[in-house]
């Protein structure tokens, strides 16, 4: 059987976003901006990933920074690092930790979503040989990324995986299935870089990045969509997966 | 039509000392048998670093061993990973051409160029060029099998004038064969004049389609061999009982853990967008083509599961729309008790082979 994850569940339960209900409405979202990273991560990982998901093989990380230029709460910018795992037989992205550049994004992302997010500022810049995005916190640089050198790819390239969240559900843990449709108008590839990770900023102590993988930015339109599956975090998703609609 | 073994080799945690053994004893058992009931090829796959689901990187070791308690059973080299970080391609041509001759010359090769970012990153192998690589690789080896002396200067690899030995047994040279997984690539197959080694199930309507473009492709190739291998063969899953539902069940179970083992594992597709990696390759591929929430009637209708049969009437069907050769997984991790894998095989040697015209003893 595949190694799972073992998460106390216990132990990070205090600090759980809390859902306000699992009738969250879809926004969709014209136009948005995405800088992935990827990484490989040293093992050890495994006690961040709850005992519902299996890790990757090789472990590896995923950092994503959207910028959203128009939602129900204005225009904001989300970057989260994803712990790529399975859910059963799917590729998921656990989300470690995320950091959103307004108030209204953050009430919004922890109560509809479920995000592990806190506010923070979120810088995107684009350059000639790269498309570079920079993350700070309480006056520190938690995250400075780069897709270096990017070449155009087809939309049809890139496959974003979906991601899944933990949070409190009617006052249990749950996690929470997060499946964005993507409309590629844009994309491009280049070699992935990180200047600067406090890995302990990102609820992600045990994270240490060993071997770059890959990096690409894209425009689409996207959307945060209504939520579709919900998956006891201690059980394999195989039995513990709950339909919501 | 002809019938074949295929084995990853995948090995069920807890590993232990002799865990591994027992795979591969169990494996050399299967294979025995299944030349005594006239099967007509075994293959074994080249895979690197994927856990539980493949511990087989030496394919060539496992066939030589394979040869050595067999008579007639054709060994499938492959898929041989033609990317210069795995195999040197003077290395494949000389271990191709060993076990060659240690089998009597009873060897087919497979070739490819790995789907998984685990074992691509793993030799650090860069997944934009490993479809040219391979190309270069399958116009050199069927030279360097029939060459008295050989030279070569290209793009991943050169040499000056060697004599590479041993020669082959066969001659010209062994029959080649293409790893298909993304659609289109049997057309590469076909425009060399290689086989096309199917390594995805598809839809009957689908598959039938490929095969006659293939067919109608191959006619106009210019090969790369001494001559043209116009065969198509595709996997499968092999679970053989007299008890319909207890074999659609233990069946099942063996390809959905098959597909969860496989899924673990990181595409390329997964994690380096590449126009290189169209598709998810073979592993996502299986999981939704043979049980995936998407699989339709007609793909589990053409799964070899359950009862003689049923299973005669999937072959038959594939058969129908054009496929030469099919080759089985016959066990995934253990889970099917070696006694049960093994009175599976004799009954499909018994009710189901003879339907067919396989080699008859």
């Amino acid at each position: 059987m595949p190694l799972f994850g073992e998460l106390e569940i216990d132990a990070v339960a205090p600090a759980l976003p809390q859902l306000r209900d699992l009738d969250t409405e879809a926004w969709e979202i014209p136009k948005a901006e995405i800088v992935q990273v990827a990484y490989e991560v040293a093992d050890g990982t495994r006690t961040l990933l709850p005992r519902a998901l299996h890790p990757a093989i090789p472990e590896y990380v995923t950092f994503v920074v959207t910028r959203y230029p128009e939602s129900p709460v204005g225009p904001f910018d989300l970057a989260q690092l994803r712990l790529m795992a399975r859910a059963g037989v799917h590729p998921r992205g656990y989300v470690l930790g995320a950091v959103a550049s307004t108030d209204a994004a953050v009430a919004a992302l922890r109560e509809r979503w479920g995000y592990p997010v806190v506010r923070g500022e979120v810088a995107f810049r684009r350059y000639h040989d790269r498309v570079a995005s920079t993350v700070r916190r309480g006056g520190e640089t938690i995250l400075d990324i780069a897709v270096v050198d990017p070449e155009v790819i087809a939309g049809g390239d890139l496959q974003y995986i979906h991601a899944v969240t933990l949070a409190r559900v009617d006052g249990a843990a749950q996690l929470v299935q997060v499946d964005p449709h993507y409309t590629v108008h844009r994309a491009a590839r280049g070699r992935a870089q990180v200047g600067r990770f406090a890995a302990a900023a990102w609820n992600a102590a045990a994270v240490r990045l060993t071997t770059p993988i890959s990096a690409s930015a894209s425009t689409c339109d996207t959307d945060l969509p209504r939520i579709r599956f919900v998956m006891d975090p201690q059980i394999p998703v195989v039995s513990g997966t709950k339909k919501v609609r | 039509m002809k019938f074949g073994l295929f084995y990853e080799l995948s090995v069920p945690r807890p590993w232990t000392r002799e865990s591994e053994r027992t795979v591969y004893d169990n494996a050399l058992e299967q294979v025995k048998l299944a030349d005594e009931l006239g099967f007509d090829q075994v293959w074994a796959v080249e895979h690197h670093f994927l856990e539980e689901y493949s511990h087989c990187p030496a394919p060539e070791l496992f066939l030589t061993a394979c040869a050595m308690v067999t008579k007639r059973i054709r060994v499938g080299f492959g898929i041989v990973v033609c990317v210069p970080q795995f195999n040197h391609p003077i290395k494949i041509a000389e271990r191709t051409a060993v076990l060659d001759i240690l089998s009597g010359g009873r060897v087919e090769v497979g070739t490819g160029r790995s789907a998984t970012w685990t074992e691509l990153a793993g030799f650090n192998a860069d997944p934009d060029s490993t479809k040219k690589s391979w190309d270069e690789f399958v116009r050199c080896l069927p030279k360097m099998w029939t060459s008295d002396k050989y030279e070569f200067e290209g793009e991943f690899w050169s040499m000056p004038r060697r004599t590479i030995l041993p020669r082959v047994y066969q001659r010209p040279h062994p029959p080649m064969w293409v790893a298909v997984t993304s659609p289109g690539t049997e057309l590469d197959a076909a425009d060399r004049g290689l086989g096309s080694l199917g390594l995805t199930f598809g839809q009957f309507a689908e598959q039938e389609t490929r095969i006659a473009e293939y067919r109608r492709r191959i006619q106009l190739c210019e090969p790369v061999g001494e001559f043209v291998n116009d065969q198509v063969s595709t996997v499968n899953f092999l679970y053989c009982h007299e008890d319909e539902a207890a074999g659609l069940k233990t069946g099942r179970r063996m390809a959905d853990y098959f597909n969860y083992l496989a899924t673990q594992l990181i595409s390329v597709r997964e994690t380096y967008p590449s126009k290189s990696y169209p598709s998810l390759g073979l592993l996502p591929q299986l999981r939704r083509q043979a049980t995936g929430p998407d699989s339709g009637e007609q793909a589990g209708e053409g799964l070899c599961l359950g009862g003689p049969e049923r299973i005669t009437r999937a072959l038959k069907r594939w058969e129908s729309v054009g496929v030469d050769r099919v080759n089985f997984l016959v066990n995934t991790a253990e889970m099917i008790p070696q006694t049960e894998v093994l009175a599976s095989l004799r009954l499909f040697g018994r009710e189901v082979m003879p339907a067919f015209n396989g080699r008859k003893d």
